[in-house]
């Protein structure tokens, strides 16, 4: 691949993880318990900001890191076996998605440790300094790491084939990407808009959120399948 | 304040039971009318009015669980404001 598809990919895998909704469950809540807790506008706006940027951290330093482990596993050559197995990662999550990501019945409760979602929400409502909230950005992220691990082990796969300064622009470019869904709930927490209106409108789309999540991902998995794994098998063979 | 002998069994068993409090109540009233986008005036009345109407309710009950405690209230503060009342019942179904 050349360095504008690399980046394409990169970016469309990206989106992928912004469409998944821990750090955005989150953000909803610290947003309501700050408002809740009448704290001033300029209060609340320091507490989700931070929280965005705890939150970006920690997705630059998953990618980064998975890409050094790569880099430092492969080289800048991946392996065939190792995008067959990224292959098999993405599919079999893809359709945990399709059929886990929500709980059933009434709000947005996801598929995650009830222990943990508990964790979550009592931060949330705690969180008073800056410093907590960027925390939580940090945490968050952790806390859906069983559901971005495909995007994230294939874009560090694309990554550490690009050229050294190329890898750091693919970095920014995931990272803003997988951010999209976040610094949109930001913008409409920071502009006073009614978080009611966005619960209401996540809870309602829920299904289609997952569907086209866990569809997202089968349909890269099997993308991915063809263009590295099946088409060089095809090259051998030929 | 605490008002009446009602109990709250709470939903995991190492936080027990704690006897009804109608300040504290009012207050988480207040909090989702607020998140809501209600001025605080309304909120402060709204609270009143709910939690008032939520003692009524527990009026011949000793014991429910905080959840039933969640829902009765959010059932009352739609009457007065549906967002406020749809965020009081989403708190523990967001994340």
């Amino acid at each position: 691949m050349d360095i504008t598809s690399s980046l394409a990919a990169v970016a469309l895998i990206a989106l992928i993880h912004a469409s998944f909704q821990l750090s955005v469950s989150v953000l909803t809540l610290l947003g309501s318990h700050t408002i809740g807790a009448r704290m001033s506008h300029k209060k609340v706006l320091s507490l989700i900001s931070s929280y965005v940027l705890g939150a970006t951290t920690m997705t630059l330093l998953i990618v980064s890191f998975a890409a050094l482990i790569f880099l430092q596993a492969f080289g800048t050559e991946v392996p065939l076996m190792a995008w067959a197995i990224a292959c098999a990662v993405v599919l079999g999550i893809g359709v945990a998605v399709w059929l886990f990501y929500y709980r059933k019945g009434a709000g947005t409760s996801l598929w995650i440790s009830r222990g943990f979602a508990r964790h979550l929400t009592s931060r949330s409502q705690k969180t008073t300094h800056p410093t907590e909230a960027f925390s939580l950005g940090l945490t968050s992220v952790i806390g859906e790491l069983v559901f971005i691990i495909p995007t994230v082990v294939l874009s560090a796969l694309i990554l550490i084939g690009l050229p050294g300064g190329w890898q750091m622009a693919g970095l920014g470019v995931y990272t803003l990407f997988s951010l999209l869904g976040l610094l949109v709930v930001w913008a409409l927490i920071g502009s006073g808009y009614s978080l009611s209106k966005v619960q209401k409108w996540r809870e309602t789309n829920k299904r289609f959120l997952q569907f086209s999540s866990g569809g997202a991902l089968i349909v890269l998995g099997f993308f991915v399948y063809v263009a590295k794994v099946a088409a060089e098998v095809a090259g051998v063979m030929s | 304040m605490e008002t009446g002998g009602t109990h709250i069994i709470k939903r995991h068993k190492r936080h027990g039971i704690e006897a009804f409090s109608k300040e504290k109540l009012q207050k988480s009233i207040v909090a989702a009318c607020l998140s809501a986008g209600a001025p605080h005036g309304q909120a402060e009345i709204v609270a009143r009015h709910v939690a008032e109407s939520v003692e009524e309710w527990l009026e011949d009950r000793p014991e429910v669980t905080s959840s039933d405690l969640r829902l009765a209230t959010a059932k009352q503060l739609k009457k007065y404001h549906a967002d406020a009342g749809y965020l009081y019942e989403q708190h523990r179904m967001t994340i």
